[in-house]
């Protein structure tokens, strides 16, 4: 009896694999789908922002000046573009939107000795939010730097006289640069997170082709009509779409793993055991759907008001703490929040089971209840 | 068992719809027997109780003896069903697909090989087991999908429109095997839109309209009960207009070549025959005789014999007898305007 239901259980698989391999396109866009998502988030976000054309107004040439053009030209951000002593080309090239900012350096700016405060003056093209944001910060880091730089040297200055200060300055602030721009960080962030959105949103998807699909154009109705439980052929559906989520999960983990040098601190196995979970969570609620849609076409209608929200509140781009507070409460009742979550605390913390059971028992919390509902509701009518 | 299905007072609604209105209905054990009625007359959703695929909402029905609702593995195990929609895993071969239904029926892996063989064999579609079912032809899918619902030898088969859009070559085929397979013993329901396939397989016919069973019989029966009718409504009607003129039911056409006189058309009226005259030349033309078949049994012969002394040359004759198609529509339409 066991091992008739586990031939029936094995069919559904055999049939959805061989039907895969048979079926080369969608094969090779299953498996490049990963490679695609993680190249495409790796690069696009993930990646720091470059070479913004900029312009420099410097009216002296002491070396402070110097030191501090050589210093902007050395920050990837900035694409010097000019250097003029005209402030008002300088303004103009913003304006005409030749570059999105102009730096313009005080006339008194060289000048070591003269205790005034030297007024530096970021002219700025505000309507590209996402240029200014990067510049702002990084801009205003340069010059705390040499503001700092300055205040040491003066002060060291009164005990011994330092031959090259220009030199030191400029080490200092690249330093600091540095820390701000840590591109691996954000990739870092992101991964975890791109990990469980694409597995969301595969296995979401993929089981209203397997179930509402399959129902459409009469399969299923065939098998509900044998002596054959609900659960047996809804079970091999699961196994089918598991073995293919966790294959397409470990494309995508060893793609960032080799492109963008991403680290997986804590266990393999337990992030690993993580996305099973959050697959089966998935899954779940795809036959929760998929049990009272008739057709794949309704189905897709059903599911995609659940899963795009849940890609933006669940905290895959931005942490949840900050979003709005309606968005969070949203967030705590998705369950791609809490695989995130988890994820994010074993690769990038390195946390262990001690660390995450909360979201694992949230996790498996949903889960059970999308199957229950799903298998409850699930009907053999076609 | 002297019945393949029994339903009684069987009703499903659907909210306020009514979709199966306590149907009362026995079929013939080994018989074939054709399902009819309009589309949304109730015909699916009855199928899918009988099937156990949805749940009756009030009412019993027993398949092959077993109670639908008490005990449908039983009832899984004796029925077989062929859809309309051609539900085979296309990317499977015919032989994986017939292979993945038998186990479901849970087929002795010891006979099952040799069944599969049989029935590829009974429906001759053998030399393609190997073929995936997406490069087939609409026949030959029909062909595996029979085999697929035939492998645990059920009691009862289930067609749902099994020649729709087949050519009339595979459609004689599917039409023989059917034959064969009730012959083999078994109970074949099936339901079909094509009238001529029904009233050629069908021992009995049920017809259903807006959740009722309208007409329960042969299809000789219902023809003539429809031509009956008919002839009591021309009564009715010639009554009313003060004349017997027009108490005819069968058609005769006749193409005359030399064109009728006069003196025949009188003749033909005096055997009060109603009649159609169409002329497309001058010595060429069509003339339609409604004959009464009952009270006039030698109808055909008299109008012929009285053109032949009116000096016409008959190039050709055709007779017309109600068809299944009219019963059906004269059921069916009766029921739409109540």
């Amino acid at each position: 009896m066991i091992l008739m239901e586990l031939k029936k259980f094995f069919w559904m698989f055999k049939t959805d694999i061989l039907s895969l391999w048979r079926h080369k396109s969608r094969l090779v866009s299953i498996l490049t789908f990963p490679i695609i998502m993680i190249v495409l988030f790796g690069y696009g976000m993930g990646g720091s922002i470059e070479h913004i054309p900029t312009a420099i107004v410097s009216m002296d040439d002491g070396s402070l000046t110097n030191t501090t053009v050589e210093a902007i030209n050395n920050i990837s951000l900035y694409d010097v573009k000019n250097i003029t002593n005209d402030v008002e080309l300088g303004k103009q090239l913003v304006d005409k939107g030749d570059v999105k900012a102009t730096i313009i350096l005080p006339k008194n700016y060289g000048d070591l000795t003269d205790t005034q405060t030297k007024n530096v003056i970021l002219y700025l093209d505000s309507s590209d939010q996402i240029a200014s944001q990067a510049l702002v910060p990084t801009t205003e880091q340069l010059f705390t730097g040499i503001n700092t730089k300055i205040s040491i040297e003066k002060l060291s200055a009164l005990s011994s006289p330092i031959a090259n200060s220009g030199a030191s300055i400029v080490d200092t602030i690249k330093l600091d640069i540095n820390k701000v721009y840590g591109n691996v960080k954000y990739i870092d962030f992101l991964v975890p997170a791109i990990l469980a959105m694409t597995l969301m949103f595969s296995c979401m998807m993929g089981m209203g082709r397997s179930i509402a699909g399959e129902r459409e154009t009469g399969e299923l109705a065939r098998l509900f009509m044998t002596p054959t439980n609900v659960s047996t052929v809804i079970g091999g559906k699961i196994f089918s779409k598991l073995t293919i989520e966790v294959v397409r999960a470990l494309i995508l983990l060893t793609t960032a793993i080799l492109l963008f040098g991403v680290v997986i601190k804590g266990s393999i196995i337990l992030a690993i055991g993580m996305l099973i979970l959050g697959a089966l969570c998935f899954v779940g609620f795809g036959i929760m759907i998929s049990a009272s849609t008739s057709t794949q076409e309704d189905y897709t209608q059903m599911v995609m008001p659940f899963s795009l929200p849940m890609m933006f509140v669940s905290g895959v781009f931005y942490p949840v703490e900050t979003m709005p507070w309606i968005f969070q409460k949203i967030a705590y009742i998705c369950p791609l929040t809490y695989l995130n979550d988890a994820m994010r605390s074993i690769m990038i913390k390195g946390s262990g089971i001690g660390d995450i059971w909360i979201d694992i028992a949230v996790l498996l919390g949903f889960t059970i209840l999308f199957f229950i509902l799903g298998v409850v509701k699930f009907n053999r009518d076609v | 068992m002297k019945y393949a299905i029994e339903t009684k007072n069987l009703t499903k609604s659907y909210g306020d719809f009514l979709a199966v209105d306590k149907l009362d209905m026995k079929i013939k054990n080994k018989s074939i027997f054709g399902f009819l009625g309009p589309n949304g007359a109730g015909k699916t959703t009855s199928i899918k109780m009988l099937t156990c695929l949805i749940k009756p909402t009030s009412g019993t029905a027993k398949v092959s003896g077993y109670d639908i609702e008490k005990e449908p593995n039983q009832v899984r195990n004796k029925i077989g069903m062929v859809p309309q929609l051609v539900s085979l895993y296309k990317d499977l071969t015919a032989r994986e697909n017939i292979s993945l239904c038998a186990d479901y029926y849970g087929i002795d892996k010891n006979i099952k090989e040799e069944r599969i063989n049989e029935l590829m064999e009974l429906v001759d579609i053998k030399y393609a087991e190997d073929k995936l079912v997406k490069q087939m032809s609409g026949g030959q899918k029909q062909k595996v999908s029979v085999v697929a619902s035939l492998v645990h030898s059920p009691d009862i088969l289930f067609l749902d429109e099994p020649t729709i859009g087949l050519d009339p070559t595979t459609k004689t085929v599917l039409w023989d095997l059917i034959q064969e397979l009730n012959d083999e013993g078994h109970t074949i329901i099936l339901c079909s839109h094509d009238m001529y396939e029904v009233d050629k397989l069908c021992e009995n016919i049920g017809i259903m309209n807006k959740g009722h069973l309208v007409a329960f019989n042969t299809p000789q029966i219902l023809k003539d009960d429809l031509m009956k009718e008919k002839e009591n409504n021309m009564k009715n009607q010639a009554q009313d207009n003060g004349n017997m003129n027009n108490n005819l039911t069968i058609e005769l056409s006749v193409m005359v070549d030399n064109w009728l006189n006069d003196e025949t058309i009188k003749e033909i009226e005096n055997l009060s025959f109603t009649y159609n005259l169409r002329s497309s030349s001058d010595d060429e033309g069509r003339l339609t005789v409604d004959v009464d078949k009952f009270s006039h049994k030698d109808g055909i012969n008299e109008v012929i014999v009285i053109i032949l002394k009116g000096g016409g040359i008959i190039s050709s004759i055709s007779t017309t007898d109600p068809s299944l198609e009219d019963v059906f529509v004269s059921l069916t339409s009766n029921g739409m305007k109540k």
